[in-house]
């Protein structure tokens, strides 16, 4: 009882005269880094708690420049006239020139405040990432969408990986010192227009991407008479080796590098030149369902990694003659030449996805840790004699692969 | 004198075997023998087992002899309180190792700036109520909240399954790196060391035995789980993530949108962290009491002051606690966790040769 009445006596002043923290603190809720000349900027998109009458959560773009990151977040937080609470930081954004050089080194400082979430997606931008802020703050405002959500979508649905802080760490400290983050443009399409909010429909890159994950989502600047910059989402991400930007991936990459993993599926597969009745059609399959069978093995002392394929895809559309098109139903059958053209195509994709891996020495994919897990004593054998383990990373490039591709209807 | 059941002494073995395990040991073990520290942790905990049998053998032969008397009746007075005075050192250090890493991490989750003089407040007068009630008192409560905390152990270690893991590679260190990280944690351990300075108070029945050792397995099960599904969870920067059973609770990018939920774990290491620092100052306050002729209050108030002055002037920092868990106390801890059970051993074994002898005679 007295420890309870003397823990009253303490506690009862500070609870009355302290005032609340929402006065003191301003909440981050995403963090932009860019590079200018000889200095830092740090942006914080900052919701400032204040009583209002909606639902809707004020937020602004506050920014610091400085020497450091720890420089710059110190400025921006002069600037708010609030201390920074960063437990709520669900994003970080970097520009694209900051991966020219090792970008761990700018977010060592987030890593060390060790109350930045670990799962704070971290995003790359084309442009400054303040302005992807700023594009932000009016994604939600006008669509109440954020940048961690569509980041999220892609994690998904198109790199099949985390693209978090902490993944890129877990890339980054591999013997492979490599990770994929995200990657967002912004875009603008040189008209001055009022302030309209719009999320435009599929966009089409280049010929055999799968259109059907791919969008943008579009906010006008505000305030008339401003350049029309939206933020797009291509799904595309940054390949980084040892913190630097090696390779930016598009979707049929990012299909490419996933191939083997059974969680990337809704993949769109374009087949051309499929002759029907003496017409040709083009058609367009989605994997709907994936296995994957694995198995490693060194053969005369060389890695080979084999894997069967089992897909099970849906004709989604086809292009072509419709009158035709309207009595042959029969066309959902996969043929032997269709079977051969969507293992083609999905081995040409991997191809292509490989010989960047290869290329960047960056074995994303798992292919080293695989042989380590089931084949070590072999693996250790040979690693010694391409160079010992310093080699590891380069481990991808001696390993052969095959693929054994089924294809069946969903 | 006021005794406590089985249940309750397994309880205490259970937050005592919690003790500086559940946040920054998984993290300071990895940089050195990555996840191979599983199996450091395991044999630790294997010799810490052995302290088990010698100590339900002690209790059988002296069922309600005091721990001290017993040292004082074979080793005599000086001896005995040598043994003590380190057992004192070996408790109170504990106790800041304890208090020092969950400071740090209340620090950096929730109040971002220093509050010691607040978490002093918070935790001593609580201690010092424990340590002058006596171990049922304190005992009683935690068995109260017993239950709570293992949910929230459990709660920690299943959300932690629904983030990517896979499995860590072992067997990735060498034999030198093992016993180098062996030595550098022994002193997170000698979990059922307290067990001995308490060993008249417990009331042991028939088949009680087999509880004691459900409780201790228990209690190793769940460290064992948690060290697994970290290093499954965070592999390659397990070393950059310092409290293990927060850190298990941070969700990935699919979860994101859904909040803070690592306030289970607050307040899971909160309640764990309270018990076993009753549990450590009740220890120091026996083992002052048994070597200098002073009551229970000056013990109490030696201890807050010590635990005050080293914390805030030079020892219980952070770094320089964890740097001393790692470099010097070992030593104390060898001693400790290792000379002391196998010294009780001799003495069991005179014991019994003696009786025996004089059966015989």
């Amino acid at each position: 009882m007295i420890v309870f009445i003397i823990i009253l006596i303490f506690f009862t002043p500070f609870s009355i005269y302290s005032p609340g923290e929402n006065r003191n603190r301003g909440v981050v809720t995403a963090i932009g880094i860019d590079r200018l000349q000889d200095e830092y900027e740090v942006s914080l998109l900052t919701f400032i708690p204040t009583a209002n009458q909606s639902y809707q959560e004020k937020t602004s773009v506050i920014s610091g420049k400085g020497e450091s990151v720890a420089d710059a977040i110190y400025n921006a937080q002069i600037a708010m006239g609030r201390k920074i609470g960063l437990s709520h930081a669900k994003t970080t954004v970097v520009n694209e020139s900051l991966l020219e050089e090792d970008v761990a080194s700018t977010v060592d400082y987030l890593s060390r405040v060790a109350s930045l979430p670990e799962n704070t997606v971290f995003v790359c931008t084309n442009k400054s990432a303040k302005q992807m802020l700023e594009q932000s703050h009016d994604l939600v405002d006008d669509l109440g969408l954020k940048l961690e959500q569509i980041i999220g979508y892609n994690a998904n649905n198109i790199y099949i990986t985390d693209t978090s802080l902490e993944a890129f760490y877990k890339g980054y400290y591999s013997y492979v010192k490599s990770s994929i983050i995200g990657y967002l443009t912004i875009e603008d399409d040189g008209n001055e227009t009022e302030e309209i909010s719009e999320i435009s429909g599929a966009q089409k890159t280049n010929e055999g991407q799968s259109e059907g994950t791919q969008g943008s989502a579009n906010t006008s600047s505000q305030g008339g008479g401003k350049q029309n910059e939206h933020i797009v989402n291509q799904g595309q991400a940054v390949l980084l080796k040892s913190g630097r930007k090696v390779a930016l991936l598009d979707i049929d990459q990012l299909n490419g590098i996933n191939l083997l993993n059974p969680k990337s599926v809704n993949q769109i597969i374009t087949i051309d030149g499929v002759e029907k009745d003496g017409q040709t059609f083009t058609m367009q399959y989605k994997i709907k369902t994936k296995k994957t069978l694995t198995t490693t093995k060194f053969e005369n002392g060389y890695p080979i990694y084999m894997a069967q394929l089992i897909l099970g895809v849906e004709l989604v559309e086809i292009n072509g003659e419709h009158d035709a098109l309207r009595v042959n139903t029969e066309f959902s059958e996969i043929t032997p030449e269709i079977e051969e053209k969507i293992e083609q195509k999905i081995k040409e994709q991997f191809t292509t996805s490989l010989k960047i891996l290869r290329d960047c020495n960056s074995d994303v994919i798992g292919v080293g840790r695989k042989f380590f897990k089931d084949n070590r004593r072999e693996f250790v054998k040979f690693m010694d004699t391409i160079g010992g383990q310093s080699q590891a990373e380069k481990f991808i490039n001696y390993v052969t692969f095959k693929l054994n591709i089924v294809v069946q209807p969903d | 004198m006021k005794q406590i059941s089985i249940r309750q002494c397994g309880v205490i073995i259970v937050m005592c075997i919690f003790a500086n395990k559940i946040l920054l040991m998984p993290s300071l073990m990895y940089e050195r023998t990555s996840a191979d520290s599983i199996f450091v942790m395991l044999l630790l905990f294997l010799l810490d087992f052995v302290m088990l049998p010698i100590f339900i053998k002690l209790k059988s032969i002296y069922p309600d002899k005091k721990f001290y008397d017993i040292l004082k009746e074979r080793l005599g007075t000086f001896v005995t309180k040598v043994i003590y005075l380190l057992l004192l050192a070996f408790f109170f250090f504990k106790c800041l190792l304890v208090f020092s890493i969950t400071y740090v991490y209340f620090k950096q989750q929730i109040y971002q700036d220093e509050f010691i003089f607040l978490a002093l407040i918070a935790f001593l007068p609580v201690i010092n109520c424990a340590v002058f009630n006596g171990i049922r008192a304190f005992s009683r409560t935690i068995e109260m909240f017993f239950w709570i905390v293992i949910t929230g152990f459990v709660v920690c270690l299943a959300i932690s399954l629904f983030t990517p893991i896979s499995v860590p590679l072992f067997f990735m260190s060498s034999a030198k790196d093992f016993l180098y990280s062996m030595h550098n944690h022994i002193f997170a351990f000698g979990d059922f060391i307290f067990l001995f300075l308490v060993m008249d108070r417990i009331d042991f029945k028939k088949g009680s035995i087999k509880r004691l050792y459900g409780y201790a397995l228990g209690g190793i099960f769940l460290v064992t789980l948690l060290f697994y599904l970290f290093y499954a969870k965070y592999q390659m920067t397990a070393f950059m993530h310092n409290n293990a059973l927060a850190d298990l609770l941070v969700f990935s990018v699919q979860f994101n949108a859904i909040g803070r939920l690592d306030i289970i774990a607050m307040l899971t290491i909160m309640f764990i962290t309270l018990f076993q620092m009753e549990i450590f100052s009740f220890a120091f306050c026996d083992c002052f009491v048994n070597i200098f002729p002073l009551n229970k209050t000056f013990a109490v108030v030696v201890f807050d002051i010590l635990f005050c002055l080293l914390y805030y002037v030079f020892i219980g920092r952070y770094e320089t606690m964890v740097m001393s868990s790692l470099f010097w106390l070992p030593y104390l801890a060898i001693f400790i966790n290792y000379i002391l059970p196998i010294l009780m051993l001799v003495l069991i074994f005179i014991k019994t040769r003696r009786d025996k002898l004089e059966k015989e005679d």
